[in-house]
């Protein structure tokens, strides 16, 4: 009896890991596709203006996987996320200009103080209930924002801020790598640097952290009971999502040559919640929805004539939708409601069909 | 560092600000006090209210008392609307999820107000309390500030006493302690979270039309006025109304007593986030571990 029953749950444990990787190997296939479709199709079909804006969207796909890791991981919600990508966005500059340290160097290193400074800035806030966390950071997205106003980006200039009050002519523009200087080659490179993100990303979920930051998100007394040093895989976490969040903000300003502090409104940090939300925090291609909402969405309001004001109502709503209904978001609504209306059609063109065939 | 009498004209304006912000933590903690929702759309609410008072007066010629009642209670009416609905269905979920939500709300009247009342024109309400004051020594005072600081004290002291007083004040305390067991005593906890609402939704208009007067009209500006607020509601650990009057009054000062001092006067706007994290360092002393309930469940 006990070998039947052992054989049975062998048979079913071996069925399931098979299923496991095929769905794995599908998601696999997909990726593969998409980013080679991206980096070899994509640049030669799309015009300066869209190239600009999916190296945009690709840039805050970046900042979305931090954001999306923070809620979906470990259930923490920071309202701050586009400040810390305008301060990664200020080093880096501040790194490009300053040294003549390699591109990837320099991203990296960006990374690397944009962590130090976003985890010191939420450290306050991460031993204190989930809510303190979110307002917290909410304010933070208001104090950067008055900061930056006053010390603007690097553009060239001399002292620690090197900033020029440039009145005539273009300011000097961030540097970009020496491979990707044009526009089509800088989105490739984006696209890369953002797939290594989303691997660096899916490596930590796949580990030890990743376990942690889900019996911290499933309960905080049970987590600390099984022996999860809760303080430091929140600020693990909070300290991997500054570090992508400040690769992207050395790449934003790669992409646009120039940064400005009306670039990140206070209330840009909340758009990038609500479409973090909207596109899905429990897989890795919500963030690559909420780039997309973020980024491509107004940049075909605006091709179309029709106001960005309508992206911020759809966002607001979205917002309620996914809270209320749907807390996957549309990453895990659209293939399961496709599924749905595929069966829907299907039953209906197979019921459908014989009467066709009937009629004279 | 300026002379005293530099000084002097900001302390009336701090402390009308102050006073604001007060009124709006108020309305905020009994909010969050009564049903577990801290309303973050609180000054988008506030916002749209003053604008509509705007387009009453200055489009359709409606006489300014009339307007600025609409604009109170547009802030109700919306506020409660919004209860009524997302309030009911976000019940059972972490305080942290229907905070959230409320940034929907929010960012839902900021799309709208850009929509329709468009930045790029300059607005402005002024009360009729604008044109009268008084001299406190060298610093003119006017009525709108004394208004402002005088409804900060009136509605922390009234709503003290309302709580602690009468029978859904009661009730309200009562639904703060425990939802499921005031419901079993027979509260009728949906009418009482109404009227907390309700109640919460005027405080936000009113806050949102002595804003207009006393900071600017912009919708964008006015959102995140909520800030200010929200800081010194986290001060107060979203619990005392006292602190949140006296944090209020520090944080509106402290604001504005920056604004002469010109080698800081660019970064005045950032006191809310640091007062907010030093108390937060402040209550996390000594402290091991606070267990946070949070995640979108």
């Amino acid at each position: 009896m006990e070998a039947t029953g052992s054989v049975t749950s062998l048979r079913s444990s071996l069925a399931s890991s098979v299923h496991l990787r095929r769905s794995e190997a599908i998601n696999l296939v997909v990726v593969i596709a998409v980013v080679l479709f991206a980096v070899l199709a994509l640049p030669s079909m799309l015009s300066l203006y869209w190239i600009d804006t999916a190296t945009a969207a690709v840039v805050y796909a970046i900042v979305a996987l931090g954001l999306g890791l923070l809620v979906g991981r470990v259930g923490m919600i920071s309202l701050g996320q586009v400040a810390v990508l305008a301060l990664g966005g200020w080093v880096g500059a501040k790194l490009l200009f300053a040294t003549s340290l390699p591109y990837p160097v320099a991203l990296v290193a960006t990374g690397l103080i944009t962590m130090v400074l976003g985890t010191l800035i939420g450290l306050p806030a991460l031993r204190v209930s989930g809510l303190y966390l979110a307002l917290v950071t909410l304010m933070l997205a208001g104090a950067i924002t008055v900061v930056l106003v006053d010390t603007n980006f690097p553009n060239g200039g001399k002292g620690f801020l090197g900033y020029n009050d440039i009145s005539t002519g273009t300011p000097p523009s961030i540097r970009r790598p020496s491979i990707a200087s044009s526009d089509p080659a800088f989105f490739r490179y984006s696209v890369i640097v953002a797939l290594l993100m989303f691997l660096l990303a899916l490596w930590h979920i796949r580990g030890k952290p990743g376990r942690a930051w889900v019996a911290i998100r499933q309960s905080e007394p049970a987590a600390l009971a099984a022996g999860v040093n809760v303080t430091v895989y929140k600020m693990w976490a909070f300290a991997l999502a500054s570090f992508v969040t400040g690769v992207a903000g050395a790449l934003l300003g790669s992409s646009s040559r120039v940064l400005y502090a009306y670039q990140f409104p206070t209330s840009q940090s909340i758009v990038l919640f609500a479409v973090v939300l909207m596109g899905g925090v429990y897989t890795l291609w919500g963030a690559v929805i909420a780039a997309a909402l973020l980024q491509i969405l107004p940049g075909a309001f605006t091709l179309w004539g029709v106001s960005n004001d309508w992206a911020t109502i759809l966002f607001g709503v979205g917002v309620l939708q996914v809270l209320t209904t749907a807390p996957a978001g549309i990453a895990h609504q659209f293939p399961r409601d496709a599924a749905k209306l595929g069966k829907l059609l299907f039953g209906l063109a197979r019921r459908l069909a014989p009467a066709g065939g009937r009629a004279p | 560092m300026p002379s005293w009498s530099s000084f002097q004209p900001f302390i009336p304006i701090g402390l009308a600000a102050g006073g604001v912000y007060a009124l709006s933590g108020v309305g905020m903690v009994v909010l969050y006090r009564a049903t577990g929702v801290l309303n973050l759309a609180f000054g988008a609410v506030g916002a749209m209210g003053a604008l509509i008072a705007w387009s009453m007066i200055n489009t359709w010629h409606v006489p300014g008392g009339i307007a600025y009642a609409t604009c109170v209670l547009f802030g109700g009416v919306a506020t409660l609307l919004y209860g009524m609905v997302f309030g009911r269905l976000l019940a059972a979920r972490d305080p942290l999820v229907k905070a959230a939500a409320t940034l929907g709300l929010a960012l839902l009247l900021l799309g709208v107000m850009n929509r329709l009342w468009p930045a790029q024109v300059t607005r402005s309400i002024s009360l009729p309390t604008d044109s009268s004051g008084f001299n406190v020594g060298s610093v003119s005072v006017v009525w709108t500030q004394v208004i402002a600081v005088g409804f900060g004290i009136v509605m922390t002291i009234g709503t003290a006493v309302f709580l602690r007083v009468t029978k859904i004040g009661t009730a309200m305390r009562a639904l703060a302690d425990d939802r499921e067991i005031t419901a079993t005593l027979g509260v009728p906890v949906r009418r009482v979270e109404a009227a907390a609402w309700f109640g919460s939704g005027l405080l936000s208009g009113a806050a949102g039309l002595l804003l207009a007067d006393l900071v600017t009209l912009a919708s964008d500006a006015l959102t995140f006025i909520v800030i200010f607020t929200l800081s010194a509601a986290l001060i107060a650990r979203l619990r005392s109304l006292a602190v949140t009057f006296v944090a209020s009054i520090v944080i509106g000062l402290v604001d504005n007593l920056i604004a002469p001092i010109t080698s800081i006067t660019n970064f005045r706007d950032m006191t809310p986030f640091v007062l907010a994290v030093a108390a937060l360092l402040f209550f996390a002393r000594g402290r091991q571990y606070s267990f946070a309930r949070g995640g979108i469940r």
